[in-house]
């Protein structure tokens, strides 16, 4: 067929639909007279069969056909939407909150755990860790020693880098300030395969011990900060007093490993004269055709070497391999499904509330359905019809979900809640478009099948003469029922999870962080003084010692302290340590705890208690003997049955024999430094006195009444003793808890939202299965009030029709709540995920709700005049 | 409703029927129901269900040409006579299904 004549036919069809139908009648009419003519007009019709169905028959095969019954459909949907506005109204609420919900989630979950890495073939990085008892981090870092050590014997990567990340005191600059950064391997860059946007990136042997410093810096901070000086290369930029050369710019399009950092110099391997400091990451690219598991035996080769040469220092070790994306993620790929699964089930509430309000509708209309079968209409037409109708519906809701779902994305990208690594990489794009367009149309064909279904197994007849009162509203009231109890399950399993979350939140915030103090009552702010001019102890603690002496004299300041670590989760260094005397069995040492360094009056300032012995003093400084105070959880670990009080204990290492063993003078309460869900820490404080140089600490104050009104004098007598110090993170006790807690409060909110959601639209289901029942039998509850049934007594048949879809609904939805809590055990705290309270209380919600939204039906139902409801037609 | 096999086999054979009905002269609806009765003599009965669409699509491909005139008692009606790509549409069709009746002949003869 000449497909030009074809299309030419196409648009005679579509734009002249009045002439066409016309002329079709014309033709049929006449074909029948002269029919007519040459036998009986009855005889005619006989042979003919249904003029209508002819003519459909003959509108089938016309160019357009299929576009057209779609227009159609879709003009015809429009106005059975705009004919019962509530309906529509509710039913597109309902999806577009499901709608919208789900492509926010999953934008999240796109952006954080699948988008592509912004690095050429990303996901052949991986990271390198260090993992040995008894430190026993997951991740723990590398020395510079364990990293040479890798690089030489490393088979597997292309090239082997590593990073550290570092807070920069930039002076040279503007004002001094304080940036987040990193020292990398020359490597680092090219092993990345980015490109700078000016300049260049490192070259080999610039991470030599005695290379000069050289930086690269990012795009934003050049603009923000540095006034995007076109002659920034080659200026000087100190950092942490080190004079750096600024070599390149990176794009804003680059931050590793977030787009937080400003600053990348190079690290100088100095040949390490021991295992440490920590504190550095492995980075690697795997050589072609080189899986992730290949090279966790090589390092971990590497690794059992390591261990061999370095008896005293590492047991069990091996060295992680993790990929870049699992590595930058973290631990939220937990709770980021949990999300999904969530938003996901009141997805499937949503539908399936519409799916029941459609059924409803759908035996209303039973009536005209069978009218158009009889004027010809085939069953796959009208099933397509129902479709279009239900997907028209979808859509309107996906189109209001994606508003939403704006919204939502804008709002949560704003306030990043629970600190989501890679949230400036979530956005609604393309993808998450396609997957809400997805996800309507599947919604729309799911809950547009169950009424269409029935509909197609409509017994014509049947329902022109039953006037939509016989089998099938029966039928499809069943289907009704049967839909509502899932739903009630669906959103039990919401509330349970939520619930869960709920006492996991509350029980979280009524932990105790250790300090006393009222926690708005304490103020602290990281200070950090240039290294360049405190190069030792005797030029730092007098400088301590004068802030500390001016914040005390400060109008409204109780007690001063500083504290390189604070509570609830702000732990600064972490160290193995040995006691004097202690038998511990060959090879092994006590692990890691933390170790702050503090001034006397800390304890005071943060209300943490005495337990035995005393507080640091003033005269606690180098010249007199070393000092420590433990905490309370290490004293019964370590000191079960004795005083623990002159015993002596230090850092252990193999390089710090030579340092003396401290006395312990204190046993103080338990804080916790690794958060509030974690055990009080075990801890060693010593007096800043008497420590090496340390680069920076807190400031904390505690005044009688809220203390966050003296921070900026706080601030002016710090500046005022040193301008070029770096003041930051100035925060009351009080939100730092709250800080803590922002991811758990997220997820418990976000959870919560579901759980509500959920309810209201279960809520709407049974109110509607129920009003819909009670409609459908108005005439026999008037017979019965006519006969002498009590008001009550139609109440009660009504609320025991709602009360049993309800307990059906539950004992489904703890069956569920029990296989779905399971996943969320890892985000649940102090409570078990079988916890017998949360699973008591959730029923009982639900059936509350559903009695509720069954008694405003069966009052209507007692309100009936038995007279008007036995003329009810 | 038939199966659409025998549908098929019936939409083939009608296309031709009706191409050769309207090689004389052009026809309403029940004159080509009528001439293709004469022309296989009463073999084939097209009812209009089958015939109605047919004309349709054949239109609709640019076989047939409609027009409305008057029929031989004086209705108005609607006629289709034979466009250009309707006769060479017919040639090529007749030579096909000449090919096929050939070839099932011998077919047959063989056994």
């Amino acid at each position: 067929m000449d497909p030009l004549s074809y299309l030419a036919r196409l648009w005679h069809n579509l734009t002249h639909r009045r002439k066409v139908e016309r002329e079709l009648d014309q033709e049929m009419t006449a074909y029948l007279a002269l029919l007519a003519d040459e036998s009986s007009p009855r005889d005619a019709r006989l042979e003919t069969g249904g003029i209508q169905q002819l003519k459909e028959q003959v509108r089938e095969v016309k160019a357009g056909f299929f576009m057209q019954t779609i227009l159609q459909d879709l003009r015809y949907g429009w106005r059975m939407l705009r004919r019962s506005p509530t309906f529509t109204l509710v039913a597109i609420l309902a999806l577009a909150l499901g709608i919208g919900a789900t492509t926010t989630i999953f934008s999240i979950v796109y952006g954080v755990l699948l988008r592509p890495l912004p690095y050429p073939a990303g996901d052949r990085i991986a990271f390198v860790f260090n993992h040995f008892a008894p430190q026993n981090a997951e991740h723990g870092t590398l020395s510079i020693a364990d990293y040479l050590d890798w690089k030489r014997g490393n088979h597997s990567f292309e090239s082997a880098e590593l990073y550290r990340q570092s807070l920069f005191d930039v002076t040279g600059a503007k004002d001094p300030e304080q940036v987040q950064g990193a020292y990398v391997t020359a490597g680092f860059f090219s092993m990345l395969r980015v490109q700078p946007m000016m300049g260049r990136t490192f070259l080999p042997g610039e991470d030599a011990g005695n290379a000069p410093g050289v930086a690269v810096i990012s795009e934003t901070w050049w603009r923000s900060a540095l006034g995007a000086d076109p002659q920034i290369l080659g200026r000087k930029l100190n950092l942490n007093g080190v004079p750096s050369t600024v070599v390149g710019i990176m794009p804003s399009s680059f931050g590793f490993p977030r787009p937080t950092y400003k600053v990348w110099t190079n690290v100088r391997l100095i040949p390490p004269t021991r295992r440490g400091p920590f504190g550095m990451r492995g980075l690697g690219r795997l050589k072609p055709g080189v899986t992730f598991a290949q090279a966790q035996l090589d390092t971990n080769a590497i690794a059992h070497h390591i261990e061999l040469e370095n008896p005293k220092t590492y047991h069990r070790m091996t060295m992680p391999v993790l990929p870049l994306r699992d590595g930058l993620v973290g631990n939220v790929r937990a709770a980021l499904l949990a999300f999904l699964a969530a938003v996901l089930v009141l997805l499937a509430i949503a539908a399936v509330n519409v799916a029941c309000l459609l059924l409803a509708r759908a035996t209303s209309r039973e009536k005209e359905i069978a009218l158009r079968v009889s004027l010809g209409a085939a069953s796959g037409r009208l099933i397509r019809q129902l479709l279009t109708e239900s997907l028209l519906l979808s859509m309107l809701g996906g189109a209001a979900g994606c508003v939403l779902a704006y919204l939502g994305v804008a709002a949560l990208r704003a306030w990043n809640p629970g600190n989501l690594p890679r949230i400036e990489e979530v956005r609604l794009d393309s993808v998450a478009l396609a997957f809400a367009v997805v996800v309507s149309a599947l919604t729309g064909i799911l809950f547009g099948l169950a009424p269409a279904f029935q509909t197609g197994r409509d017994k014509l007849a049947s329902s022109l003469r039953e006037g939509g009162r016989g089998g099938t509203a029966r039928a499809g009231r069943r289907l009704q029922a049967l839909l509502v109890m899932g739903e009630l399950a669906l959103a039990l399993i919401l509330v349970t999870s939520a619930g869960l979350l709920i006492r996991s939140f509350v029980l979280l915030g009524q932990v105790n962080s250790g300090a006393q103090a009222p926690p708005e009552n304490v103020l602290s702010m990281k200070i950090s003084p240039i290294a360049s001019k405190y190069r030792n102890s005797d030029q730092i603690i007098p400088f301590y010692k004068r802030v500390l002496e001016r914040a005390q004299a400060t109008p409204g300041v109780l007690y001063a302290g500083i504290s390189d670590s604070l509570p609830p989760d702000r732990q600064y260094d972490y160290d193995t340590f040995v006691i004097q005397g202690q038998q511990l069995p060959p090879g092994e040492i006590n692990p890691a705890v933390t170790c702050p360094i503090v001034s006397p009056d800390y304890f005071r300032t943060l209300g943490i208690p005495l337990v035995r012995g005393r507080f640091f003093t003033e005269h606690d400084t180098e010249n007199a003997p070393p000092v420590v105070i433990i905490s309370e959880s290490m004293a019964r670990r370590y000191f079960p049955n004795e005083n623990p009080l002159g015993r002596r204990l230090k850092a252990s290492g193999p390089d710090l024999n030579g340092t003396p063993f401290m006395e312990i003078v204190g046993v103080v309460g338990g804080v916790r430094y690794t958060g509030l869900d974690d055990q009080p820490a075990d801890a060693y404080y010593q007096p800043y006195g008497q420590t090496m140089y340390y680069p920076r600490t807190n400031l904390v104050v505690r005044s009688a009444g809220p203390a966050a009104g003296l921070a900026s004098s706080l601030r002016r007598t710090v500046r005022d003793l040193d301008p070029d110090t770096v003041i930051s993170d100035v925060t009351t006790l009080e939100e730092a808890l709250g800080a803590s807690v922002v991811g758990p409060r997220f997820r418990t909110m976000l959870l919560g939202g579901f759980a509500l959601c959920a309810l209201l639209l279960a809520a709407i289901g049974i109110y509607g299965v129920i009003a819909y029942s009670v409609a459908q039998r108005t005439q026999e509850i008037g017979i019965r009030m006519a006969l002498g049934a009590p008001r009550s007594n139609v109440i009660g048949q009504v609320v025991t029709e709602g009360l049993r879809l309800a307990i059906a609904g539950t004992v489904l939805g703890v069956a569920g709540a029990f296989l779905a809590t399971r996943l969320l055990s890892s985000l649940l705290f102090a409570v078990k995920a079988t916890d017998a309270l949360t699973f008591a209380i959730g029923p009982l919600i639900l059936i509350a709700v559903a009695l509720l939204a069954s008694f405003l039906p069966a009052c209507r139902a007692a309100l009936v005049d038995p007279v008007i409801a036995l003329r009810h037609e | 409703m038939s199966s659409p096999k025998a549908t098929n086999l019936l939409q083939g054979t009608l296309d031709l029927l009706i191409l050769r009905a309207l090689s004389l002269e052009p026809l309403h609806g029940l004159g080509i129901s009528r001439r293709i009765e004469q022309i296989t003599q009463g073999t084939f009965q097209v009812k209009p269900g089958s015939l109605f669409p047919a004309l349709h699509r054949m239109e609709e491909a640019g076989w047939l040409a409609p027009s409305w005139g008057e029929s031989e008692n004086n209705r108005k009606a609607k006629y289709y006579r034979l466009t250009a790509a309707g006769r060479r549409q017919a040639q090529a069709e007749t030579e096909e299904w000449q090919r096929i009746s050939l070839a099932m002949a011998a077919a047959l003869q063989a056994t």
